[in-house]
């Protein structure tokens, strides 16, 4: 897939922006502050309606503003030729294919794949497990309809069955009547969380190779709350910890308390990884994750790198740019242009370049090439 | 806009569907615009008031002690459709398609919404299964998670010693569309429901 067009209105702090991208590499420079996240913000929410810095829409309206659209003109290898657009609107989402509105999120969820690269990602191996869950989902739900419907399901019974713990009056057979529904649901999950994981575990490690010169195995590994991805094994533990869920008011067993955890030479990456070790990383899991959505969907997601380059040396950066597809659109922001021959990591080719300042995009006409 | 104006509006503002600008201008109109239609419409609302509550059988609908489908003796009332609200019963009654009588629960479970099982119509569908008149159960609650739950709690709690039989109804494609343009989910659920064809 690639962005061949991109138009953002009174989104963030972006009052109106169109830009065209041509080739594959395309490169946003300019200070902090100006707008270059905003834009990649906006490609990325095509692809789950989701933001990937909050989860609060209303952010992302700019001040004083009722409507924010993303328009976008993609180029795909199934669908050919298409449109997208995107309104926002007080906490409400419309969503456009060509000329069709999209009602349903289910319909549409990992069509138009992208991956994020970003320097808050260093919080999926330092942070809560509830930001590894969410990575996690949104991975498996964008490219598996029956993930996606399991997780609703699930997260809704949760919510029922903890409502009737809260309620003060728990009746056994209304726990009961929540769990038949909540019990395959988290089974499921369990069942593709498993399976899903092997198989980005071994993407990553091909990953992190790639990026540290093959010089120590790195992996990630499933921690469920919950072993058994069987729906009869869960709801016997459900009815058996009915009497400790009551007391704790709350559902202590169950997928909604899974977690993921990376490793480098077999120790845990959390606690004994270094920076450097921590940050390839998450380079590799977003790198996997790259590879996941192309061999689920048979789309090429587009990659958007920000401000991810910076943080690495010349010989890392390199070797990350040999570690993507070389295919894959790239559209990565940076506050100055790396000095390679005048152009960003110039060996790997042309890259379109934008200046960026106050919310404006300006398309720097191609540089005479410097002597080498 | 006068104490006793403000007032009505308050009343009409907490009717479902109503916000602050709709309830305004009806409150207008009966007040202002068309007072002649004021006292047919109290009149109306005091007889419905006295005459319509739910069918002591069924909890639909009725003005006398029963609906007028549980009085209608061409009904088969060993068939009986489980509903969660009269809306529902409606729609299906338009269909034209079922000849069996209903039961309308008010709801489904939800404590999210503070909705238990003693806010639902359940006590009068046991006395049903229990007076030995029902030999079908068909349960057409919706399909969600709490639809799920409530015929879960239903069916595992129906009376024993009177066999009946419970079925739920199939969800599918809707008439006259095609399977392209049917979503995964309904197409799932289609799917799941597929009868044998011959
Ligand atoms: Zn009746």
């Amino acid at each position: 897939m690639r962005l061949r067009k991109l138009t953002l209105r009174h989104f963030r702090n972006v009052g109106f922006a169109a830009l065209e991208f041509s080739g594959r590499q395309h490169f946003l420079v300019g200070a902090n502050g100006h707008g270059k996240t905003s834009l990649l913000e906006a490609a990325g929410f095509i692809t789950a309606l989701r933001s990937f810095r909050t989860s609060e829409q209303k952010q992302l309206v700019m001040l004083a503003q009722h409507t924010a659209a993303i328009s976008c003109a993609v180029e795909h290898e199934q669908q050919g030729d298409t449109q997208l657009t995107i309104k926002l609107r007080h906490g409400d989402k419309e969503l456009w294919c060509d000329q069709t509105r999209v009602t349903r999120l289910a319909d549409h969820l990992g069509k138009f794949p992208t991956v994020v690269f970003s320097s808050q990602d260093l919080q999926l191996v330092r942070g809560s497990p509830a930001g590894r869950r969410r990575w996690l989902d949104l991975t498996l739900a964008a490219m598996d309809a029956g993930y996606f419907r399991a997780l609703q399901t699930f997260t809704r019974a949760l919510a029922e069955r903890n409502a009737l713990l809260k309620s003060g009056r728990p009746a056994d057979q209304e726990l009961a009547a929540f769990e038949q529904t909540l019990a395959p649901a988290a089974a499921t999950l369990i069942e593709l969380r498993r399976s899903g994981l092997q198989v980005l575990a071994k993407s990553l490690e091909a990953s992190y190779a790639k990026l540290c010169d093959g010089a120590e195995p790195a992996g990630v590994g499933y921690d469920p709350n919950f072993e058994e991805a069987d729906a009869d094994a869960l709801l016997a533990r459900l009815e058996a910890g009915r009497a400790r869920d009551v007391q704790f008011r709350t559902t202590l067993v169950g997928p909604h308390r899974d977690d993921f955890h990376f490793t480098v030479k077999h120790t845990a990456a959390k606690e004994f990884g270094s920076e450097g070790q921590q940050r390839s990383l998450v380079l590799a899991l977003r790198l996997a994750q790259a590879a996941w959505f192309h061999a689920k969907s048979g789309v090429r997601p587009v990659l958007l790198c920000d401000d991810v380059l910076g943080e690495l040396d010349p010989a890392r950066r390199r070797r990350f740019w040999s570690a993507i597809d070389h295919e894959s659109q790239v559209i990565a922001t940076g506050t100055s242009l790396p000095a390679t021959a005048g152009q960003p990591d110039g060996e790997l080719g042309t890259w379109q370049v934008f200046r960026v300042a106050d919310g404006d995009f300006a398309e720097e006409v191609a540089a005479a090439e410097a002597p080498a | 806009m006068t104490p006793a104006f403000d007032k009505l509006q308050q009343h009409l503002k907490q009717l479902p569907g109503l916000g602050y600008r709709s309830s305004e201008r009806i409150a207008l109109h009966l007040l202002v615009e068309k007072p002649a239609r004021l006292p047919a419409l109290v009149v109306a609302l005091e007889e419905a008031a006295r005459s319509v509550r739910r069918c002591a059988c069924c909890g639909n609908l009725a003005e006398g002690e029963h609906c007028a489908i549980c009085a209608d003796e061409r009904r088969d009332r060993s068939v009986v459709c489980v509903v969660e609200q009269v809306p529902d019963l409606v729609a299906i009654e338009r269909s034209a398609s079922f000849r069996g009588a209903y039961h309308v629960l008010h709801g489904k479970l939800s404590p999210i919404h503070g909705v238990g099982p003693d806010d639902l119509n359940l006590a009068a569908l046991r006395a049903r299964v229990e007076s030995g008149e029902i030999a079908e159960l068909i349960l057409a609650l919706s399909n969600d998670v709490e639809g799920e739950a409530t015929c879960h709690y239903l069916t595992e709690h129906l009376p024993g010693g009177r066999p009946v039989k419970v079925t739920r109804i199939g969800f599918g494609l809707p008439s006259g569309g095609g399977v392209l343009y049917a979503d995964s989910v309904t197409l799932k659920s289609a799917l799941d429901s597929r009868r044998v064809y011959s």
